[in-house]
């Protein structure tokens, strides 16, 4: 299940979710706002998607996990809007029959949005409002 | 039956950085014999939006949801979007 939302994310809700019955194992990945950054003090940030790009990359992403660890079921949810110091922004979420198959793949989950998910983040910091720096997406 | 010439146009839709700098959430270009392909479609934008050039904001162009190449053929009826580079997480 894949998710881009102005809603709060609810993590209980994604680890009751990501259950399954023969899962042994269950990770979850959060992302949340830092109150600084590498030159001061942040107080909120504001994230804009690319809505109907970001949900296919997110299935594809999903599928690429699914097949190559043969997990049981695979969350990842992105929020969008402003958010503030410690709000979540992105969990990911693995479940599967034992721990290196979810460790693995919740990596590979967050690693992936990070790398090829069209999301951009702005930060309110005492320098100003400011795109932050990112990582061109490239041709598969 | 010919087609009216803005039959023959793109829309390309703008994001984040590249948005607030053109100004507009997406931009119209006519397709043109001297306009095919993605690398000329980045060419056309450059010279239309100095201030894009000048902001030294690289992009990739993304065509029907992909990740484009300069080489990539362009039809009026692609999904094309500027993507500057992206920070989600």
């Amino acid at each position: 299940m894949i998710s881009i939302t102005e809603s709060p994310i609810d993590v209980f809700k994604v680890l009751m979710e990501v259950q399954d019955r023969s899962a042994g194992a269950t990770t979850v990945f959060t992302g949340s706002i830092r109150d600084h950054n590498d030159k001061g003090t942040v107080s909120e940030l504001y994230y804009e998607a690319y809505k109907e790009m970001a949900e296919e990359i997110l299935v594809e992403i999903e599928n690429e996990v699914i097949k190559r660890w043969h997990v049981k079921k695979f969350i990842a949810i992105h929020r969008t809007g402003n958010l503030k110091v410690s709000d979540i922004s992105v969990a990911v979420a693995v479940s599967s029959e034992h721990r290196k198959e979810a460790f693995e793949a919740c990596r590979y989950g967050i690693d992936s949005i990070k790398s090829r998910v069209p999301i951009w983040k702005k930060e309110v910091s005492e320098l100003g409002t400011l795109w932050t720096d990112g990582v061109l997406v490239n041709h598969d | 039956m010919t087609k009216k010439e803005s039959d023959l146009a793109i829309t390309v839709k703008l994001f984040a950085s590249s948005r607030e700098i053109i100004g507009k959430d997406k931009i119209r270009l006519k397709l043109t014999d001297q306009m095919t392909t993605v690398g000329d479609l980045r060419k056309a934008i450059l010279e239309l939006y100095p201030s894009l050039h000048s902001s030294k904001v690289h992009f990739a162009i993304a065509v029907n949801h992909k990740v484009a190449t300069d080489t990539t053929a362009l039809n009026h009826l692609d999904e094309v979007a500027l993507l500057p580079p992206i920070s989600g997480g």
